[in-house]
């Protein structure tokens, strides 16, 4: 009996939940964002700081009137890093309306990607899939806004050139990976202006998940390259650190991937990771306009969407960034074709943003028909023991060279 | 009640044999056959596609697992390994032309080719020491997959596979996916049911109890536990070749990851050694509980209006699941497949052994 009074409170209770949340509805549709993270797996040192940017956006656009009256709702779920709960996600969300997604995991991403082509919705996948997403030609609805690994490394590359006085001939850099498919994709490209350039490349696999590293940093010791530029992630970049200091290399030679925060910051030592470089496209720290403003806003009330500690962390600024284009590009979509939203409207407006930078929190990108990646500009900024200084100005280099790697890549995703 | 035992009795061998003894057993997998094959115009397409199918096509491979570590007794860690073999070695010969029924059988042979390869070096070691030879199996194919894009698919490893086409149709929709994985699932199910009842099934069993016992008896254990590896490398390439070509439609490494390898033997072990039906209750707890457990807790915080934040959400499902496999395990150390069978067995006679109580 006891049972069945909870099972009738629970159902009362939802009705009225339900009844609630009808009255409560705005006068509007509103716009719905896809959110599949891996919340619970091997994308917990991002997912989390991903959605509650999305979160804490969407409140604040909300608040201001929507995306051109419309309110902006994000839907987030779990789905492990397993590519069969992506999937499912993938289907129960599209079947609910939903037509743009983020699934924010490479193998999940992989997964939906053929479905989400048939299907003509939208995939915001940046950072994570294929490299050659970018190809707005061949796919056609993925947009992949940022740099891909191949221009990482190209910029990387432009940065030391930049720092060497402008000759790479006797230079010599490392680069340090983790031994599968994220780490070994920039190496084509490597190899490639290594030839160009005249400079000597030497390769540094590390196991996964990258917590043994010293063979690779006893053979860094004897190679001295001038600067290693490195592919690893969350406690790899720790690791790495301890290695650095043991071998006496010297820290502000170490130029990372995208991936670096301030957790691992933390945990390699604020003070002793001073010096420590970061290739990104993203500005960090809360200086930045917008995450000030939600600070301000929401944090300081106690009113964010989660912790603070989660917002005083480069990766929050990283989900700003990407859901910043993409509310931009729905409200865009609304200006110009009006409601309803359709992946159509929201692709033509996709390739319609241009120059955008979120008011000061990315490198400025402009996505076009044929070039869904909006440029790929980065800069390299340098932890100073607090925070992070930028170096050098947003500019992507060597685009001939990657475009030509992408295109050779994309080439070969069509199949009968 | 139930299960009318009145007038079943054996004569003869043949009968003896059947596969279904009691006539409710086959009337209950007539029951459920027709409801597989209704399912699609009956059940909404969200399950269909993304329950069901995966379902299913797990649902093999579990059974093809359950072939070698149920019936032959021999552990495999390194089942993902094969499957992938299966599939990549299916969806390049369906790239290069060949069509996909003999793609199928492709990634079938070539799959059991390189399981009993392993089994021959296998084969010296028993038990756990077994296990550890097929989990270094698992090792090299993930090292080889990541290594070599010729084989994966060049960037960030991922391989598409060419539309699915059976006797001349292609088969795009959800519905003819849906009825290729039930196909082959049935066809295993149909061969793994006859297995029990062959020489071949019975020489597999005195292998698991005691391979040299077994010798004793005349049975060739080498020979039965390579046959074995064959068998079950051939239906997990099958498996894992279908698993692509109906449900992911592209080829990457995690598919078929050391966890994937992990998962199938936890749905064959949760589900019950050598039981059937306990590979298909195994795979939907291991495979679907997942996903419709953090269904149920998203749905259930949003109808009361809670404000969980969604780390904890995510993992509110975890914890529920892992509690959910350890009861399971606890009420029944030999799985589901026997907890389902103990429930069969009480409502035998019921309710007449209620009298002699």
């Amino acid at each position: 009996m006891k049972l069945l009074s909870t099972v009738t409170t629970v159902a009362f209770t939802t009705m009225l939940a339900l009844g609630a949340t009808e009255v409560s509805a705005q006068d509007k549709e509103p716009v719905r964002f896809g959110l599949c993270f891996d919340l619970s797996k091997s994308y917990t040192f991002i997912s989390p700081q991903v959605a509650q940017a999305a979160q804490d956006l969407a409140k604040y656009v909300n608040s201001n009137g929507g995306l051109e009256g419309h309110p902006v709702e994000a839907v987030v779920r779990d789905h492990g890093n397993e590519p069969q709960r992506g999937v499912e996600c993938y289907e129960q969300l599209k079947r609910e309306g939903i037509f743009i997604f983020n699934f924010l995991s490479t193998p999940v991403t992989n997964a939906v990607l053929p479905r989400v082509m048939k299907d003509g919705n939208i995939l915001m996948q940046s950072f994570v899939g294929r490299g050659d997403a970018v190809d707005g030609d061949v796919f056609k609805w993925v947009f992949p806004v940022g740099p891909t690994y191949w221009q990482q490394a190209a910029n990387d590359v432009a940065f030391i050139k930049g720092q060497m006085d402008g000759d790479l001939s006797k230079a010599k850099i490392g680069f340090i990976y983790l031994d599968y498919p994220f780490g070994q994709e920039p190496i084509e490209i490597l190899k490639t202006l290594a030839e160009k350039e005249g400079f000597q490349l030497e390769l540094y696999p590390v196991p996964l998940p990258g917590s043994d590293q010293s063979g690779a940093w006893s053979k860094i010791r004897r190679d001295k390259p001038d600067y290693a530029i490195s592919w690893l992630l969350a406690g790899g970049h720790v690791v790495a650190a301890k290695e650095m200091r043991r071998n006496g290399f010297p820290i502000d030679r170490y130029l990372s991937v995208n991936w670096l925060n301030e957790v691992d910051i933390n945990n390699i030592g604020a003070a002793d990771a001073k010096g420590i470089l970061r290739g990104t496209n993203v500005a960090g720290g809360q200086e930045v306009p917008i995450v000030k403003t939600m600070l301000e806003t929401y944090y300081a009330k106690g009113e964010g969407s989660g912790p603070e500690s989660l917002v005083r962390d480069v990766y929050y600024n990283t989900g700003m960034a990407i859901y910043s284009v993409g509310f931009e590009a729905a409200r865009l979509a609304i200006k110009q074709n009006g409601w309803p939203l359709t992946p159509e409207s929201m692709k033509t407006a996709y390739e319609s943003i241009s120059d955008f930078d979120g008011n000061g929190l990315m490198a400025p990108v402009t996505v076009t028909a044929s070039d869904h990646g909006g440029g790929g500009k980065t800069r390299v900024e340098q932890w100073n023991g607090e925070t992070w200084v930028p170096l050098t100005d947003w500019s992507a280099d060597y685009t001939d060279v990657v475009w030509e790697i992408i295109k050779e890549s994309s080439a070969k995703f069509t199949v009968k | 009640m139930f299960y009318r035992l009145s007038g079943v009795y054996h004569t003869n061998y043949i009968s003896d044999s059947r596969i279904y003894k009691v006539p409710a057993d086959r009337n209950l997998a007539l029951a459920l056959l027709v409801l597989g094959v209704a399912a699609p115009f009956i059940a909404p397409s969200l399950y269909v596609n993304s329950y069901m199918l995966p379902w299913l096509i797990w649902t093999s491979a579990a059974l093809g697992l359950n072939l070698v570590t149920g019936w032959a007794g021999q552990l495999h860690l390194g089942y993902a390994a094969v499957m992938a073999v299966g599939a990549y070695s299916a969806i390049h010969a369906a790239r290069f032309g060949v069509p996909w029924e003999f793609a199928l059988i492709i990634g079938g042979l070539s799959a059991s080719v390189i399981g009993s390869l392993f089994a021959f070096a296998a084969l010296r070691a028993k038990g756990l020491y077994l296990a550890l030879t097929t989990l270094a199996m698992q090792f090299i194919m993930d090292w080889v997959l990541t290594h070599s894009p010729a084989i994966s698919g060049g960037s960030h490893a991922s391989l598409q596979a060419p539309t699915l086409k059976l006797l001349g149709q292609e088969i795009t929709s959800d519905t003819g996916l849906y009825y290729v994985a039930l196909a082959w699932c049935l066809l295993v199910t149909i061969f793994m049911l006859n297995l029990k009842r062959t020489g071949l099934g019975r020489a597999l069993v005195a292998v698991r109890e005691k391979d040299y016992a077994a010798a004793i008896l005349g049975v060739h254990s080498f020979y039965y536990k390579i046959v074995a590896f064959a068998m079950s490398s051939f239906i997990g390439g099958v498996s894992g070749a279908l698993l692509v070509a109906t449900f992911f439609f592209l080829a990457a490494p995690e598919q078929f990851s050391v966890a994937v390898s992990i998962q199938a033997l936890a749905m064959v072990i949760v589900g019950g050694l050598g039981s059937i039906i306990g590979s298909y209750f195994g795979v939907a707890l291991i495979l679907l509980v997942p996903g419709l457990v953090n269904g149920v807790v998203v749905t259930a915080s949003e109808q009361l209006g809670m404000q969980i934040n969604v780390e904890t959400l995510a993992h509110i499902p975890n914890a529920v699941y892992g509690a959910l496999i350890v009861i399971i395990l606890l009420i029944e150390p030999l799985g589901l497949g026997k907890l389902y069978g103990n429930i069969r067995d009480y409502l035998m006679v019921w309710p007449f052994d209620q009298l002699r109580k």
